[in-house]
C-alpha cells in the first residue's frame, strides 16, 4: 500500500513536470509549495518503507499531507472567485484545475494513511506485508524521487533565482 | 526563499540516503517550516490580511 502511495505520487509529480516542461506551464508560487508538500509526502513514505520499528514517516507524511491540503484549498478558493485582476491561468485535467486535484491527492492521502493507520498500526509484530518488500522494489523508486526532486529544484533556481518566483518565464534565461 | 524550500528538501533526501536519518528529518523540518511561512508570505495582503473579502457566502 506503501509503495503504490509512493508510486502514484512519484507520478503525479512527472505529470506536474511534464505540464510545465511540455506544455510550458509554468507553476505559480503555491504550486510550487505544493510540490515540495508532495515531496514531503514522499520523504515520510520512503522512510516508513525503510523503518521497520517505527511510524515516524506515517507521522512526516501526514504532516506534509495536511500542509499539502491547507495550500490546496486555499488556491482552490483563490480559484473559484478570483481576486480582480488576479484570474487562474492553467489548463484543466479531466474538468478539474489542478489545485483541485491537489485537494483530493491530498485528502486521498490523508485517508490512505489513517486507514494503514487504523488496519495495520497495532504492534509491528503485525504483518502488513510490506516489511516483506525487498530493498530492490523500494530503492529505485526512492532514487527516482530524489532525481525529480533535484530536477524541481534545479528548475526553481532557473525560474526565480534567489528572488520570489511571480514569474511567467525563466529568469535565468531572459 | 523558494530555493531554499527545494534546497533543503533535497538535501534531506540525499542525506536519508546516505543513511544519516536523523540529520535528513532536522533538514525535511527545516523545509517544513521555510514552507509554511512562505505560504504565509505569499497569500498576506497588505490591504486584507490573510482574508479573502471577495468570496462572499
Amino acid at each position: 500500500m506503501l509503495l503504490a502511495m509512493l508510486a502514484v505520487l512519484a507520478a503525479i509529480l512527472t505529470a506536474a513536470m511534464a505540464m510545465q516542461y511540455v506544455l510550458g506551464e509554468i507553476p505559480c508560487p503555491l504550486c510550487l509549495l505544493q510540490r515540495a508538500a508532495m515531496f514531503g509526502c514522499c520523504f515520510g513514505l520512503i522512510q516508513e518503507l525503510r523503518l521497520r520499528e517505527s511510524e515516524r514517516g506515517t507521522g512526516l507524511a501526514l504532516i506534509f499531507a495536511l500542509l499539502l491540503l491547507v495550500i490546496s484549498v486555499r488556491q482552490t478558493l483563490l480559484d473559484i472567485y478570483p481576486r480582480p485582476g488576479h484570474d487562474y491561468i492553467g489548463s484543466a485535467v479531466l474538468g478539474l484545475h489542478l489545485p483541485v486535484w491537489s485537494v483530493i491527492i491530498a485528502m486521498a492521502l490523508l485517508l490512505g494513511l489513517g486507514v494503514r493507520l487504523a488496519l495495520f498500526g497495532g504492534g509491528r509484530t503485525t504483518k502488513t506485508g510490506e516489511e516483506a518488500l525487498p530493498r530492490a522494489l523500494v530503492q529505485p523508486l526512492a532514487i527516482y524521487v530524489v532525481v525529480i526532486c533535484a530536477i524541481n529544484f534545479l528548475s526553481v533556481l532557473a525560474q526565480c533565482g534567489l528572488d520570489q518566483c511571480h514569474t511567467f518565464g525563466y529568469r535565468l534565461f531572459q | 526563499m523558494m530555493a531554499a524550500v527545494f534546497a533543503t528538501l533535497l538535501l534531506a533526501f540525499v542525506l536519508d540516503l546516505a543513511g544519516l536519518s536523523r540529520l535528513a528529518v532536522s533538514c525535511l523540518l527545516v523545509s517544513l517550516a521555510l514552507c509554511a511561512g512562505l505560504f504565509l508570505w505569499e497569500v498576506y495582503s497588505p490591504d486584507y490580511g490573510f482574508r479573502m473579502p471577495w468570496l462572499q457566502l
